[in-house]
């Protein structure tokens, strides 16, 4: 058995930061403006709401069975087989999860960056990096997301105050003008792409020290992670208008396109992506890390960095097939992802949470009544 | 052991390999790099002329000078843009780059029939960028107008974008409109676009040779001339120097002016214009649109040519009723040039009305035009004079 590694409460509030942002911040904004036009911003506050309903929902699942990932916890409450069965689904989804977001980075590069350079390629230089980073460990990844935050918080700052000037507020009028519903459904969206995976993190869980602290962390930063996306979803409403930010792929990058101070202080896109990068990368990596290590465990592995390498193997190839072009991707993102997440970030959790209260429950009665 | 190691070193020479460089990479001397881009129609098809920056020519020290021209022209025809632009390297060595565009000019001809489906691809393609210029070539082919050389700037399509630049900030019918506007007003329902035109004056055989700019007074010059109004993405006509005046007041791209009163005794007064709001104000009454402009300006005296007294509290307040008038004036015929000449909303009252009554708006958009057309108008205009500059009075106030 080798040892368990371990992270800090604060490794765990960094990474939920970035998680939080990742691949979101680059996505979202287009999406929620195109439900809900110059609301969009709204929506995403709405979706923090609802984002903090969800991470609630975790930290009392983790509560009821602390120091057990997602795989554990099913086998504890439904059984060997029908756990597995769920543990299954579960890791197929981590699958699928680190395949799509792997498809968005090497899109994101070949649609700005590389247009000519081959697609298997962008991606499997990504893909290794993360192959690398999983099979190094849970506390080294957690020390680079550490070594990362500063570099994201510049670059996001950066990004606030060189476009502050471009800012029309005209742009943001009328507001509630599409009412409750759009928001509901452009909030719904925000939760599912930011909030909903945190639920694989269940793989890391166990790692954690000091886990009351870690709770509350996490609780603070997936929120401040959320705000980060709706400043930026602001941004993009206030300075891109409604129609161009639901018209581009990557809004925020079109964003940052805008960024010109005194004639000298411009075209500086390609740095600014750098936030993505990392972001995108942080993401991918725990994706990638909750399927292996659900796949070890369903399969009582000791380890899991016998399987990174094929499994990485797999993410990549199937990064090249998964979307067949993009119109399937926005097809897939609006209307299959949603139902998807929900039942995978909501109800499967709140299911396993309640069954998992009644058992206890019923083990207190039965001791008491010996 | 050994052939770990063997192996060990082989993978790090490989390494070498990835350092000499991207994929995608372009030397700079494979690049032709474009700065502006024209768009006219031949025929059924679209014919393309990029500006091509000339490396050698523009960096050239004093005096070195090989008499070649600082830009050349490639031209191609296709039914779309980017067949036209890609059959280019036809008749150039090297690929045209497109991240340093400065100004997309389109013939009027063009404008005309419409211009939506032609900008598709400057949104679509990545090397584009948001931040250039849309032109109108006023009265000719945007070919035609990217061919004349200019003095100051060796580079005519910087000339142009730095000229608009400038003269926005500083001479009020001048404004700029990027493509990013541009589409914004055409998918609002509420405001049609406008753009600005440029207009070439002078001979024109000429204005292409280097010859151009080797005199003191260049035969042919480029000159940024006034705005045309759009119908969704159809060229409908051209507002004057005035309009377009009155178009940038009430959109405030006011930074600075100067603009002129009559004195009472003949002579003017120049007023230099250093502060300037606007704010459009729609509304309803009795269910009919009420449309409703609001101008605050301040302003400076800034050249006296009549016999005035400046040091007149009442001279002053004169002065300013005189202003309130000439603006006044100004915004009144924009309206009226919008509402009865062109008929269409290019001021953007239908997205005030957006903003302020998103109810009835939403009844209202589908035939904004046509209401648009008799809606009531208000126009009040408010004129503070601030300062008058480095003396008071004239010292020609006791002319005869």
């Amino acid at each position: 058995m080798p040892k368990i590694e371990k992270i800090s409460n604060r490794q765990l509030m960094v990474l939920v930061f970035l998680y939080t942002i990742g691949s979101t911040i680059l996505i979202i904004p287009s999406g929620l403006a195109a439900i809900a036009k110059q609301d969009a911003w709204i929506g995403a506050l709405v979706g923090v709401v609802m984002g903090g309903v969800t991470v609630g929902l975790y930290i009392l699942l983790w509560r009821l069975f602390p120091g057990r990932t997602f795989v554990g916890i099913c086998e504890a409450v439904l059984g060997k087989w029908i756990g597995a069965l769920l543990s299954i689904m579960f890791m197929f989804y981590s699958f699928i999860g680190s395949v799509t977001v792997l498809f968005y980075a090497g899109n994101f590069f070949k649609i700005n960056f590389l247009p000519h350079t081959p697609f298997p390629l962008i991606n499997i230089l990504f893909a290794a990096v993360v192959v690398i980073g999983v099979r190094m460990g849970l506390e080294t990844i957690s020390r680079t997301s550490e070594l990362m935050l500063p570099w994201v918080l510049i670059l996001l700052a950066v990004l606030v105050f060189t476009l502050a000037p471009e800012i029309n507020t005209e742009n943001m009028l009328p507001v509630f003008e599409f009412g409750w519903k759009s928001l509901f459904w452009a909030g719904f969206s925000f939760a599912g792409t930011a909030y909903m995976p945190i639920v694989f993190l269940f793989a890391v869980f166990p790692s954690v020290l000091n886990v009351e602290k870690a709770q509350i962390g996490m609780y603070f930063a997936a929120i401040m992670g959320g705000i980060c996306v709706v400043l930026i979803t602001l941004l993009c409403i206030m300075i891109l208008g409604p129609n161009i930010t639901s018209r581009s792929m990557f809004p925020s990058y079109a964003l940052v396109k805008k960024i010109s101070i005194g004639n000298f202080f411009q075209r500086v896109e390609v740095i600014m992506a750098g936030l993505w990068f990392v972001t995108t990368f942080l993401k991918t990596t725990f994706y990638f890390y909750g399927w292996v290590s659900s796949l070890s465990e369903i399969l009582k592995l000791n380890n899991y960095r016998s399987l990174t390498l094929p499994c990485g193997i797999i993410m990549i190839v199937f990064s090249l097939v998964v979307y067949p072009d993009v119109v399937y991707m926005q097809y897939w993102d609006s209307t299959i992802f949603p139902p998807y997440i929900l039942t995978m970030g909501i109800f499967i959790p709140l299911l396993l949470w309640i069954a998992g209260l009644t058992k206890k429950k019923l083990n207190l009665d039965s001791k008491k009544n010996e | 052991m050994m052939i770990r190691k063997l192996v060990s070193l082989l993978l790090a020479i490989s390494l070498v390999l990835p350092l000499a460089g991207c994929w995608d990479r372009r030397e700079l001397n494979e690049l032709a790099i474009s700065v502006a881009m024209g768009i006219d129609k031949s025929g059924s098809q679209y014919q393309v002329t990029v500006q091509v920056v000339q490396p050698g020519e523009v960096a050239m020290q004093k005096g070195g000078s090989e008499g070649m021209t600082p830009v050349t022209l490639y031209k191609a025809e296709g039914t779309t843009i980017f067949e036209a632009i890609r059959k280019m390297t036809t008749v150039s060595s090297r690929k045209i780059y497109a991240a340093h565009l400065r100004i997309i000019v389109i013939g009027e001809e063009l404008a005309r029939e419409g211009i939506g489906d032609a900008l598709d691809i400057l949104s679509r393609d990545y090397e584009l960028r948001s931040d250039s210029f849309l032109l109108i070539a006023k009265g000719t082919t945007a070919a035609h107008t990217l061919g004349i050389l200019t003095p100051l700037e060796k580079i005519p399509a910087n000339k142009i974008y730095e000229s608009i630049q400038t003269s926005e900030k500083v001479w009020a019918p001048v404004i700029s409109v990027t493509l990013d506007k541009f589409i914004n007003d055409i998918e609002s329902k509420g405001k049609n676009p406008v753009i600005s035109g440029i207009k070439v004056s002078g001979s024109n055989e000429k204005g292409g040779s280097l010859g151009n700019m080797k005199t003191t007074q260049p035969a042919v010059s480029i000159q940024n001339n006034g705005l045309a109004v759009f119908r969704k993405d159809r060229l409908i006509g051209w507002l004057n120097q005035e309009d377009s005046k009155g178009y940038n007041y009430i959109l405030n791209n006011i930074v600075s002016t100067v603009g002129h009163v009559d004195c009472p005794h003949g002579g003017q007064v120049a007023l230099e214009v250093i502060h300037s709001e606007a704010q459009i104000k729609s509304s309803f009454q009795n269910g009919r649109p009420r449309l409703a402009v609001e101008l605050r300006t301040e302003q400076n005296v800034g050249e006296v040519k009549c016999q005035i007294d400046l040091t007149d509290m009442q001279v002053i307040r004169e002065l300013e009723q005189q202003a309130e008038q000439v603006l006044q004036g100004i915004l009144e015929h924009l309206l009226e040039v919008s509402q009865k000449k062109y008929k269409s909303d290019f001021i953007g009252f239908g997205n005030a009305l957006h903003r302020s009554n998103p109810g009835e708006w939403r009844s209202l958009k589908t035939d904004w035009d046509e209401i648009f057309e008799d809606a009531e108008t208000d126009v009040t205009v408010k004129v503070k004079i601030k300062r008058t500059g480095t003396v008071t009075n004239s010292f020609m106030e006791e002319r005869e």
